[in-house]
């Protein structure tokens, strides 16, 4: 097979090993990897295997709809898509968002990022590190000496408490239903943390589980519900109203009071718990430095969180914009989403055609028409698929492309190029967690990198966060209390035509949206978004995309247990309804 | 409902002896890295009554049903899912993968036939053969058929598995199709929402697990419990709809004042739910409470009804911007029009025989 | 009932029975619309304008009103009242009307039915038409309505009233909440349509069949009172039919 563009040798004559479905991860997503003698993955194969159509619902949709819809897209980077979504309907119609609105919107994204990051290392990526059956036989009180050494202003450490979780732990596994434990890969080699640890992560959790319910509590105030808040074109829908008749019903004293002390709840627990946590078990897993994939080559990101309103500039960005590629850190390249070279996307892998083959479409121009086949060299059938196909086409993922790059996105992306820009606060976090863990920069570029970078996030967003509170207050004592602009809400009002973009940096990765109104009606809405990117399939040129290429040369303990395949793909946090949409 | 078997029960059930029961025990305790001592516990647990096992399967989705559901207060998550059930399989949560992961569904469909809880979240795509949502390199429809067939009670999460949700919108490109028209012999919960509110999703289990019966369904197949009112029978706004009192406009001075959101839209009048009752996450607040205008999110179809923000429906057949008072107002127009021009020819006619009555006359 | 003995006029309208035959002549009045079929039409008239009025309001309310409290003003709960309140009197006024139609002359059955499998029927019909495109010259005479408002009264009397009532039913069995007598009678519909959204599409639209009748019907009704040869309004008052000549047919 031999080397793809992007610099990755591809050699499938070995054992192929088949993972359908991947688990813990949002939405349904194949795997197929070849494996040589020594255990080690020579060809990486990944597949989305759902779609939607939600491109070709929106047609004809009335714009200021689309949220709900694109919405939709994911229940989990709930909120984000909407946010994206009202941006490029803004974008297009030329309306402006006042002040508080911005703070708002900022607000409940960071709060998408803590909630998405917090249940991502906790419920759907800690079972590759943390061993809960391993718990069971650590010493409560090793394991709370262990907790106030790794978190020392952690309240929650005494050996009572995790005596209790882990007779609450014992009683569960000898019920002998071991629920969502059950057929867990407990006694393979590739777990390495002592009892103690286990026990402290298995904890954490059960704790992460009973606080994540409260952080989407201020999505809640400001946007009814969670998931999937409500949104509005031209601003948020939650009026301010802080001491006139009727306040009662608006946002007033007592819901800023529940948002500032959600914001330091999720601000306490980022330092006590999960940066803790991040350090401790990864430097265990020091020398487990596989997965690097595209993220010490090509990267990319929107950048996002506008200090301003209305400026997508990228000075007026907190998470830093700019792509990176052939792992040339000093130079970083503007992203710009209008331009019809940068971005785009082929299907020549993907389940879906666009009449001609090598194409490449800006997302202005997408298209989105489907067409199942299997290559010749499928095994099995149309409806029961044994082996894929990667010379043909083989995932329900289109292959986004940067200037013909395939493009790594998320935290770590989004770190790598704010390192790489000298952003301030981005920089201090790295440079501090590597000394910490006395590692040296290359070690970021890996599986490992990848969820400490989204833990460093987390705690980032918990700090502009507050940022945002803050300025909202201000904006309410400085007596501005608008939260939309209806100026352009009726479709009476605007061109007969209109393009425009919207983009975010979702928990993901890099997030756009791109819509044609025509008549006061969506006339074509294309959504690129970060699982799209990271889970790629092949281009024409053979390039592969961030998974495949994340799990390219890792040795697997036992390669017909596939947890370190689910590590490095979990590193990513798949979200596969977003990827198709 | 029928009691659960015991795990124990079970396997005499199917002919397996003491002794190769005790053996399956420690086996387990083998593969899981306990010690012998771990066994005999295990035994006790396995021949006692067992929680209710589930089986949670996801189809064409946005998981927001699985987020909805860990959002529970009342019960906390952790304490449904460590303590009154045993959630076998659900891929959003489970530890094992690809071959693990069927074998442990296969195993529990196996062992408690007749006795689970089949969740469903998400739809089966119908078209192109189902492959619009593959699991295990099958259509998603043959495994909920296989899971549902031996299952005791079907729970159809959220507006997905209840009526088809966001994508079987129009034109609903994959055929997305509700749970209840692919599974037709089974009882079937339908607990809609787009997702379902937490508590209600552990409501509707805690229910069945405490009065050990089906909670009373309502003609379309809702639990009464939760779903027998409009958000706007038990809307606090209320008061301000009685009294014509609305906002007019977003974040005018109505707004700030709380009034009711009918003519923003407010699917409130039309829509079955307990959001302005239960509330959202804990009682924090609803749509309505945060300023925006219910979109009807529990019900059938409601992604059809035309755009959220109108009062009125946009009926699509009559060409895209019209709704009912549109489309009448037009048709009573060339109506008059055409009456009006038939009076004029009609006088125009009488006025004509009168000439000539009085000629000939 | 086209037989007709030889010696009466060859008045041929397929609703009249010799008697009516007989009597069809400028000289007699004949006795057409029974007092229930009258006082019914005008309280029907009066209750379905009220139901428009208070029912377009109802989909688009007027301006918000007033700057008290909300207790202190119920102008919507009013609006809505009046509606539902018509909506009852429509109702037991079509039952009552429906009873008539067992009891009282064979024209108060007119509304309920049209002569679909009568040749002779849709023939005058399709004379009724060539009348009011000004094809015929002269119109024909009815002691009872004419064949043509007969198929217009069964579609947006008999139908359209009946849409109205089952689907405004419908909307009021969820304000009364199920288990109430409203859901038990009418509860079905909702379930029929989808959704209520859709329920209150279907009734608004109803609405409008509705007007389209009427602004014909009140037309029709003025026209033919002039240019027929017979009395209408006035019919629809006094109970009288009156001719304005001796020619038969
Ligand atoms: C010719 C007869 C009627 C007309 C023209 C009429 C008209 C209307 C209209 C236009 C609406 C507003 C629909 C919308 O856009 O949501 C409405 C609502 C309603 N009508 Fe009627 N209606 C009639 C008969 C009835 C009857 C017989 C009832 C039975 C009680 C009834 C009960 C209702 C109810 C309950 C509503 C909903 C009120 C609300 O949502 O607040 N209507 N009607
Ligand atoms: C100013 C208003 C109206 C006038 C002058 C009027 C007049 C009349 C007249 C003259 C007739 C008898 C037709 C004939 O002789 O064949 C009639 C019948 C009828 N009209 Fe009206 N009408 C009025 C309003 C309405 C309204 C608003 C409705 C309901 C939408 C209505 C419904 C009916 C019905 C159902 C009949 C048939 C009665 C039966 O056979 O029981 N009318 N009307
Ligand atoms: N990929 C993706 Fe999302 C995110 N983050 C969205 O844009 O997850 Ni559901
Ligand atoms: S019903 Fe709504 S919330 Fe639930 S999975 Fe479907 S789209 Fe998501
Ligand atoms: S806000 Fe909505 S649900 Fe509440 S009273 Fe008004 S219309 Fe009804
Ligand atoms: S939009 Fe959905 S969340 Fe409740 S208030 Fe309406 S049913
Ligand atoms: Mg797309």
């Amino acid at each position: 097979m031999g080397a793809t563009p992007n610099g990755f040798n591809l050699d499938s004559t070995g054992k192929r090993i088949v993972v359908d479905p991947v688990t813990r991860i949002e939405g349904h997503m194949r795997c197929e990897v070849n494996v040589d003698e020594q255990g080690i993955i020579r060809n990486a194969v990944s597949t989305g295997t759902m779609w939607r159509g939600l491109e070709v619902i929106l047609k004809g949709r009335d714009p200021r709809d689309a949220w709900a819809f694109t919405e939709r897209i994911c229940g989990v980077c709930t909120g984000t898509h909407a946010l994206t979504s009202v941006r490029a309907v803004e974008d297009a119609l030329g309306i402006t968002i006042p002040n508080n609105a911005n703070s708002i919107r900022n607000i409940m994204q960071l709060n998408l990022e803590i909630h998405d990051h917090v249940v991502h290392f906790y419920h759907l990526h800690a079972l590759d590190w943390v061993n809960p059956i391993n718990a069971l036989k650590a010493d409560p009180k090793a394991t709370s000496e262990l907790q106030q050494i790794v978190s020392p202003s952690h309240p929650m450490s005494s050996p009572g408490y995790f005596r209790d979780v882990q007779n609450r732990l014992k009683a569960f596994v000898e019920s002998g239903q071991l629920g969502l434990f059950k057929n867990g890969y407990w006694d393979n080699p590739a777990y390495l943390l002592p009892p103690e640890a286990d026990l402290m992560a298995t904890t954490h959790y059960l704790e992460a589980l009973d606080l994540q319910k409260e952080i989407v509590k201020i999505h809640t105030i400001f946007g009814g519900k969670n998931p999937h808040p409500n949104w509005l074109v031209g601003g948020v829908p939650c009026p301010i109203n802080v001491d006139g008749t009727g306040s009662v019903g608006a946002i007033n004293m007592e819901r800023l009071n529940m948002v500032s002390s959600i914001i330091d709840k999720c601000m306490e627990f980022n330092k006590n718990v999960y940066i803790p946590d991040v350090v401790a078990i990864g430097g265990f897993y020091k020398n487990w430095l596989y997965g690097g994939g595209l993220s010490g080559k090509s990267v990319m990101a929107y950048g996002d969180i506008p200090e301003n309103p209305n400026d997508f500039s990228a000075e007026n960005l907190y998470l830093p914009r700019g792509a990176i590629i052939n792992g040339n850190l000093n130079e970083v390249h503007d992203v710009d989403q209008r331009d019809p070279e940068q971005v785009q996307e082929f299907v020549d892998h993907s389940w879906y055609t666009y009449g001609e083959p090598g194409k490449g479409l800006h997302p202005w121009d997408g298209v989105t028409e489907p067409k199942y086949e299997l290559g010749p060299n499928a095994k099995g059938t149309r409806t029961n698929i044994i082996e894929l196909d990667e010379a043909a086409k083989y995932s329900w993922i289109k292959a986004p492309r940067w200037k013909g790059h395939a493009m790594e996105v998320g935290p770590l992306a989004r770190y790598v190029v704010g390192y790489a820009k000298g952003h301030e606060d981005i920089k201090n976090q790295v440079d501090g967690l590597l000394r910490t863990m006395n590692l040296p920069l290359t070690a970021l570029f890996s599986t490992l990198g990848r969820t400490a970078a989204r833990a460093l996030e987390s705690e980032y967003c918990g700090r502009l966060q507050k940022h945002f509170f803050d300025k909202l207050v201000q904006t309410i004592k400085n007596g501005d209390s608008t939260t939309a602009n209806v100026e352009k809400w009726d479709p009476k009002t605007w061109p007969k035509e209109a393009k425009g973009v919207g983009a975010t940096e979702a928990p993901r990765g890099a997030l756009g949206h791109w819509i044609k109104i025509k008549d006061g009606r969506i006339e074509n809405y294309q959504c690129v978004v970060p699982t799209t990117w990271n889970g790629s399939p092949r281009d024409v040129a053979g390039n592969i995309g961030a998974f495949e290429a994340s799990l390219m040369d890792t040795k697997m303990e036992r390669p017909e247990e596939p947890v370190e395949i689910l590590r490095t793909l979990h590193s990513f946090d798949p979200c596969l309804a977003c990827s198709t949409h | 409902m029928s009691q659960i078997e015991t795990f124990y029960e079970v396997m005499r059930r199917q002919g397996i002896t003491r002794r190769s029961f005790m053996k399956y025990c420690s086996l387990t305790a083998a593969a899981l890295g306990l010690g012998p001592a771990f066994v005999p516990k295990i035994a006790h647990a396995m021949a006692t009554k067992p929680r209710t096992p589930v089986i949670w399967v996801h189809g064409l989705e946005c998981t927001c049903c699985s987020e909805s559901f860990i959002r529970s207060a009342h019960p906390l998550a952790k304490d449904v899912v460590l303590s009154m059930i045993s959630l076998d399989y659900d891929d959003t949560l489970m530890a094992a993968a690809g071959f693990q992961a069927e074998a442990a569904l296969m195993d529990t469909i196996e062992k408690y036939k007749g006795n689970y809880i089949l969740a469903v979240e998400g739809n089966p795509p119908l078209n192109e053969d189902g492959m619009y949502c593959i699991v295990g390199g099958k259509p998603f429809v043959e495994q909920l058929k296989m899971a549902a067939e031996h299952a005791k009670a079907i729970i159809s999460w959220g507006a997905c598995a209840s009526y088809g949700c966001v994508q079987a919108a129009a034109p609903n490109p994959t055929r997305a199709t509700p749970v209840h028209k692919v599974i037709l012999d089974k009882p079937i919960i339908k607990v809609p929402g787009c997702p379902p509110i937490a508590e209600v999703m552990t409501g509707v289990i805690t229910y069945m697990l405490t009065f050990d019966k089906m909670p009373e369904l309502d003609r379309q197949g809702r639990p009464k419990m939760f779903y027998s009112q409009r958000i706007h029978d038990k809307c606090y706004r209320r008061p301000h709809f009685d009294a014509g009192q609305f906002i007019e406009h977003w974040d005018d001075d109505n707004a700030r004042k709380g009034y009711c959101l009918y003519k923003m839209g407010c699917k409130g009048p039309t829509t079955y739910n307990a959001c302005s009752t239960v509330r959202w996450n804990e009682g924090t607040s609803f749509p309505i409470q945060s300023g925006h205008g219910c979109i009807g999110c529990s019900e059938d179809g409601f992604w059809d009804q035309g755009s959220f923000y109108n009062r009125l429906t946009n009926i699509k057949q009559f060409g895209i911007e019209e709704n009912a008072d549109r489309v009448g107002m037009t048709a009573a127009g060339v109506v008059g029009g055409a009456v009006a021009v038939h009076a004029a020819i009609s006088a125009l006619k009488r006025a004509q025989k009168k000439n000539q009555e009085k000629v000939e006359g | 009932m086209t037989n007709v003995t030889t010696e009466a006029p060859t008045l041929r309208g397929v609703q009249a029975d010799p008697e009516d035959l007989s009597s069809a002549s400028r000289q007699t009045s004949v006795y057409v619309y029974e007092a229930p079929v009258r006082i019914w039409h005008w309280i029907n008239a009066a209750a379905i304008l009220t139901l428009m009025v208070t029912g377009y309001f109802i989909g688009s309310p007027l301006p918000t009103m007033g700057t008290g409290e909300a207790y202190d003003q119920f102008v919507f709960g009013y609006i809505r009242f009046v509606h539902f309140a018509a909506g009852m009197i429509l109702t037991v006024g079509f039952f009552g009307r429906i009873y008539w139609a067992f009891v009282g002359n064979h024209h108060s059955r007119q509304l309920f039915y049209f002569p679909f499998w009568s040749g002779e029927y849709w023939r005058e019909v399709l004379y009724e038409v060539r009348w009011y495109l000004f094809l015929a010259k002269e119109p024909k005479k009815y002691v009872g309505h004419n064949p043509l408002a007969q198929l217009a009264m069964f579609f947006f009397i008999t139908l359209g009233v009946s849409f109205m009532i089952i689907t405004g039913m419908a909307l009021y069995a969820e304000g009364a909440g199920q288990g109430s007598i409203f859901d038990t009678l009418f509860g079905w519909v909702l379930g029929l349509v989808q959704n209520s959204q859709r329920l209150h599409t279907l009734h608004h639209l109803g609405m409008w069949w509705i007007v389209v009748f009427m602004v014909v019907h009140i037309y029709v009704a003025v026209r033919e009172d002039i240019m027929s040869r017979q009395s209408i309004v006035s019919t629809m008052i006094s109970g009288h039919r009156t001719f304005k000549d001796d020619r038969p047919d």
